[in-house]
């Protein structure tokens, strides 16, 4: 099995770091970024597994960025996690229709995102050896 | 009529007197005639001085009884007057007395009738005009239509809203009036379905000088006592301000939520990877320490805002003004401050002059906001910039004036506006510094709602920005 590459984006350096560390040490590789356009262009250079975003940015969402990520070629079925500290919530609606995987509440536990990732990778392969 | 009598008789005597020369110049006997003339005259006045007599007492008689069936009949309720002596004016003056009872109390139950009625008048005069005052005095718009959809009642706010001339349109068609469909075919359907307890709850949304607001309509239909129609009466409440009240309140529960959520994550996080055993080494674990102690003083500090602004705009705070000087709370606030602004190599300059005027102000407030603004300043100024703190007293103006200039990177001129809001942050600085966006609203709240002072702020991008307050000087 070859490592997995997951993209990070979060503009808290403390969420980033311990996200980071929590599936480096889970052996991933870990790119990261601290905004929306950050990430895309992080996303465009480079092949990644996964990504997992913080909702709320400076400029464009996580949701936009999931949406915008979606419309890429290669990249339609790209596992999504939101991670997400928005006071009243965000429409499921909302979230199914960016195609996200999975949304985590903040304060969150990186165990829980950990065993969010292996089981979306999972999935993933599972989907990607069926197609074949 | 004795007078006419004597009068009479002494006419005819005078006139035989007259007569006596002459008659006796023609010869006739006199003598005789005269003593015959006599008798008949006085027989003659007898019995006509007889007559008089007679109807004289006969009149005084009937008089008499007139006066006692008069005082018989016509005596006040409950005194009883003797009743006249002939027995059938006394019949006769028992039952005129008896319908002229019944008159004096038909005519007093009248009286009161009518005294109950005028009551009635002016207490329904008085109930219209004051429900009259009460519709017009209404901040909610009132609509009375009737059973042909015709205006029969505007409020001036009603009036405001749909731009009615309230006298010009007295039963005309409410369809003239009000444009919006739900609305009319409300009104036409509880007229059609009139019913004690039809009443009608909704919202509309009406353009209200120019501008979108909402509604909440109460309809209701009004019966008379036969129950018929006789209205409906639309009311309708704008409870825009209410909606966009209720929104901030979602809102601020979200942001707060939010804020509160973001150091939250980082403590459980590392508190997590610590006792999973992920830190490395020693030096990683005491980089983890200080970051879980810095994100709860961080949530320590957040709430602290929170809750002195909740207190502030509730008018709960306990304020405690006291004559003091600023410049010994700046020269504190310097002297705090003075770490971070070291680490990030930035020049703190003290320009503080010494003051011999007093304010009068919550020291411990006037500490926070001062410290709010030096904080800022070393947040959004790189490595290298200067932040000088001064303070003067402008006796013309008769106020202190306090002034934190930074060479820091400046606030884009789109974000001025917003700066002492809730929450707000310029979004292009939001990664140079973690902040709630909460600092320059209290320090507002401090200076200008507690301590009628006045907040200053001149910004220039890239080049540097200049916060400062001014407060009256204690005469």
């Amino acid at each position: 099995m070859s490592v997995k590459t997951i993209l990070c984006v979060d503009d808290e350096s403390h969420i980033l770091h311990v996200v980071s560390l929590k599936l480096q040490n889970a052996g991933f590789t870990v790119l990261t970024a601290r905004d929306a356009d950050e990430a895309f262009d992080v996303a465009s250079s480079a092949a990644i597994d996964m990504v997992i975003t913080d909702y709320q940015m400076p400029g464009p969402t996580g949701l936009d960025l999931a949406r915008r990520l979606h419309k890429e070629p290669g990249k339609r079925d790209l596992p999504i996690i939101l991670l997400t500290a928005h006071g009243l919530g965000i429409e499921q609606i909302d979230i199914a229709q960016a195609g996200i995987a999975c949304c985590l509440s903040k304060p969150f536990s990186p165990r829980e995102v950990l065993g969010k990732v292996n089981s979306l990778i999972e999935e993933s392969e599972k989907t990607a050896a069926a197609r074949q | 009529m004795r007078m006419c009598i004597v009068q009479s008789i002494a006419a005819a005597a005078c006139a035989a007197a007259a007569w006596w020369p002459t008659l006796a110049a023609h010869g006739y006997n006199l003598e005789f005639s005269l003593k015959g003339a006599g008798l008949v005259l006085a027989a003659g006045s007898c019995s006509v001085l007889g007559l008089f007599a007679i109807r004289a007492d006969w009149l005084k008689q009937r008089n008499h009884l007139l006066e006692q069936t008069q005082a018989c009949v016509l005596a006040e309720p409950g005194v009883t007057a003797p009743p006249p002596a002939d027995p059938q004016a006394a019949a006769a003056a028992g039952k005129m007395r008896e319908q002229v009872e019944q008159m004096r109390s038909r005519i007093s139950q009248l009286q009161v009738q009518r005294k109950s009625v005028e009551i009635q008048l002016r207490l329904a005069d008085a109930e219209r005009r004051q429900t009259e005052t009460m519709i017009n005095g209404m901040a909610d718009a009132v609509l009375v239509t009737n059973n042909f959809d015709e205006l029969i009642v505007v409020n001036p706010a009603a009036a405001e809203i749909f731009q009615i001339d309230i006298p010009a349109s007295a039963r005309k068609p409410v369809s003239q009036f009000v444009e919006h469909p739900r609305l009319l075919a409300d009104i036409a359907e509880m007229r059609q379905n009139p019913s004690r307890g039809n009443r009608r709850n909704l919202e509309v949304t009406l353009p209200v000088e120019g501008r979108q607001r909402t509604f909440s309509v109460n309809m209701n239909c009004v019966l008379d006592s036969s129950n018929q129609l006789s209205g409906v009466v639309t009311v309708l409440h704008d409870n825009t301000r209410e909606k966009e009240i209720s929104k901030m309140k979602s809102e601020f529960v979200s942001h707060v939520s939010h804020e509160l959520r973001t150091p939250l994550s980082s403590i459980k996080a590392y508190a997590e990877l610590l006792v999973d055993g992920e830190a490395a080494d020693d030096t990683t674990r005491n980089e983890f320490y200080h970051i879980i102690q810095g994100e709860a003083d961080r949530l320590s500090r957040l709430i602290d805002n929170i809750l002195n602004i909740s207190r502030i705009e509730s008018g709960m705070t306990r304020i405690n003004k006291k004559p003091i000087s600023v410049t010994g709370i700046l020269k504190e606030v310097l002297e705090v401050a003075m770490p971070s602004a070291r680490e990030k190599n930035i020049t703190l300059v003290d320009q503080i002059l010494p003051l011999f005027c007093q304010i009068e102000a919550d020291r411990d407030m006037i500490y926070q906001a001062a410290l709010n603004l030096v904080g800022n300043a070393i947040k959004y100024t790189p490595a290298g910039g200067t932040v000088r703190v001064s303070a003067s007293a402008d006796e013309s103006q008769g106020v202190v004036i306090v002034n934190v200039i930074d060479t820091g990177v400046g606030i884009p001129p789109e974000a001025m506006a917003n700066l002492f809001e809730k929450f707000y942050r310029v979004e292009q600085h939001k990664n140079m510094a973690k902040g709630s966006g909460l600092g320059l609203h209290l320090t507002q709240q401090i200076i200008e709602t507690i301590h009628k002072g006045k907040m200053h702020v001149v910004s220039e991008p890239g080049k540097g920005s200049s916060f400062g307050f001014s407060l009256p000087i204690l005469a």
